[in-house]
């Protein structure tokens, strides 16, 4: 019989858990989670990106912005030509395509030659945030500084005028629902053949390119993969907290999720998702009370955790567990 | 032609002190491949520390010249803490330097408040060119890059410490079995890269708003230069902060301040798709 590896028993645990949750707290901590499970989601992608297929992408809140701003014009009727477009559905087709298009086009640009690299690879990333956020601020279609208000919340009609889940039970099992089935989905894909080559390229790129893999494909494909994945979780996000802000696009979302990432553990996506769900409670249990002192412990708590724990902290559990069962 | 003359002089001045923060960034980078996330938080603590010391009465000039040794004694507690503990982990020094620039940055908001503070300029006259005044602040500090730069030049290539540091640029290994004290060299050339930085952040105190998450603004085009530009020589990241820099202020003369940082972006990707090993190496390789 073949073993469950760590990371899916800590898996396992973690849905297990909060699939209780919301019998043991009060209903709008379980809205908050619901939140929390967008973010975990976009940790997913950036886990998949960087520690799976070692593209370090400081950027990665331009496909989750492009994913937000994507889902609130299509649920906001401001598709041009189309007045009458509002269904949540094609919102989440466009947030897909929109940011897994624009991911692949970008690593199109990217992986072109030898390939930007490593460090390089980030500081462009970086450059595209802060670009887009830019963009957006000074873009009137989508609202300016002030963004776009009032995106109305998931619909289940067709084109809307369905079931609205707004209450925070439903969302929290829906939004937990579609978590766990990407993770699992991303778990398999990184198990598969495809996944395989990706981690093989991770290693050795060379090596990689020597054995008869089309690199340069590969990274195209797995950033895609990655775009669209933070995409589904922009959209996810601003159907719930209904509201699409510059700030969702830019440079300090992207540096949030990838300390996320890396407290949580980059090498096992688990391990980035409740990295997400964990600091995300923490910051609204402890924010109210240390201030601006907040962000100040998370930067050295990350800087901490650079030095001592380079696997992140869920990581490192998982790397324990793994030498205790053997 | 006045108008001309201008957006010539302050696109001068934008691309020297560029130049300036690429090179700080680029020597860090080539002698230690460490990839300073922070270079510009700590550009930024060079405009605060100029504002807090003429805050407290001291001249102008005199707070201008501490500010870098400021910087540069904060670079090397933050060397000594951090940043070589993760010398061995290439992309962790990435993780590590970032941060350090979030907690720079949240200790300048938690010191001095996350609202913009300005430097008034000092009282250098203006001089007239080509028909129109100029203020001459600007002139000094075209000057004072000029200078640093050259200066730097000089280190590199004519004492016994650039010969050293050019030794642990082309091979850290043998430098360090001919007996080079690398620990020592990492130390000083991480105070003096962020020294630059300080430099370029006091010299351009009274011409920007000073607030806390201004840095990123000159991190990301310092990066863009040096990709440019091309690393393993100090000449690369200076073509390619004169070149980011004269694209950048040009078009912003010309068009928005936005539209110009688009153009930058996309000439520099477009640049480095087709020259990946930057303009000035990629001569040096093929001879």
């Amino acid at each position: 019989m073949a073993r469950l590896g760590s990371q899916h028993l800590l898996a396992l645990a973690a849905l297990a858990l909060f699939l209780v949750l919301p019998l043991l707290v009060a209903d709008w901590v379980a809205g908050d989670f619901a939140i929390y499970f967008a973010y975990a989601l976009f940790a997913v992608s950036l886990a998949f990106a960087w520690g799976h297929v070692g593209l370090l992408s400081l950027g990665h809140a331009v496909y989750f912005g492009i994913g937000a701003y994507a889902m609130s014009v299509v649920t906001l009727g401001m598709v041009p030509g189309l007045p009458h477009l509002q269904s949540t559905w094609v919102g989440f087709a466009a947030a897909l395509l929109a940011s897994g298009g624009a991911a692949w086009l970008l690593g199109w640009f990217f992986f072109a030659n030898r390939g930007l690299k490593g460090a390089f690879f980030g500081i462009v990333t970086l450059a595209l945030a802060f670009v887009f956020e830019r963009l957006a601020i000074n873009s009137s279609f989508l609202g300016g500084l002030n963004g776009l208000m009032s995106v109305p919340p998931i619909n289940l009609g067709l084109n809307g005028g369905g079931l609205e889940i707004y209450d925070p039970i439903p969302l929290y099992y829906l939004m937990l629902g579609v978590l766990a089935l990407v993770l699992a989905g991303m778990m398999a894909v990184t198990a598969s053949r495809f996944g395989i080559s990706l981690s093989a390229l991770r290693e050795n790129e060379l090596r990689a390119l020597t054995l008869g893999h089309d690199v340069r494909r590969l990274k195209m494909r797995a950033f895609a993969l990655s775009g669209a994945i933070a995409g589904l979780a922009g959209a996810l996000f601003v159907t719930q907290f209904g509201f699409a802000s510059p700030s969702l696009i830019g440079f300090s979302l992207s540096a949030d999720v990838l300390i996320w990432v890396a407290l949580g553990g980059r090498h096992a996506l688990i391990a980035a998702a409740l990295g997400a769900i964990a600091v995300r409670f923490l910051e609204s249990r402890l924010s109210s009370a240390l201030g601006a002192s907040w962000p100040m412990a998370v930067g050295l708590f990350f800087i901490l955790s650079v030095i001592f724990f380079p696997n992140g902290l869920f990581g490192e559990l998982i790397v324990r567990l793994d030498r205790w069962r053997r | 032609m006045e108008r001309l003359a201008i957006a010539l002089l302050d696109s001068s001045n934008a691309m020297l002190v560029l130049m300036l923060v690429s090179l700080g960034l680029a020597i860090v980078f080539g002698l230690m491949n460490v990839i300073n996330m922070a270079h510009g938080e700590f550009l930024m603590l060079g405009a605060y520390a100029l504002l807090s010391l003429t805050g407290w009465g001291l001249p102008f000039w005199l707070a201008f010249a501490l500010a870098p040794v400021i910087v540069a004694g904060i670079g090397l507690i933050a060397e000594e803490l951090v940043i070589r503990r993760t010398y061995a982990r290439l992309l962790d020094t990435i993780l590590a330097t970032w941060g350090l620039s979030l907690v720079l940055r949240q200790g300048l908001v938690l010191t001095y408040g996350p609202g913009s503070f300005a430097v008034p300029v000092p009282d250098a006259g203006t001089i007239t060119l080509a028909g129109s005044p100029y203020p001459v602040y600007r002139l000094i500090v075209m000057a004072i890059s000029l200078v640093t730069i050259a200066a730097t030049f000089f280190v590199f290539f004519r004492t016994r410490f650039g010969l050293a540091a050019r030794a642990v640029i082309a091979n850290r290994d043998m430098a360090s079995c001919l007996g080079i004290d690398t620990r020592r060299l990492d130390r000083i050339t991480f105070a003096f890269g962020t020294g630059l930085a300080g430099l370029a952040g006091a010299a351009m105190a009274p011409l920007i708003s000073i607030d806390p998450g201004a840095g990123v603004g000159w991190l990301v085009p310092a990066f863009l230069s040096i990709l440019i530009g091309g690393l393993g020589s100090l000449s690369g990241p200076l073509a390619g902060g004169a070149a980011v820099g004269a694209v950048d202020s040009l078009t912003s003369a010309v068009a928005s301040p936005v539209f110009a940082q688009l153009v930058v972006l996309i000439a520099a990707i477009l640049v480095i798709r087709v020259f990946p090993n930057g303009l000035v190496s990629r001569r040096r390789r093929e001879a």
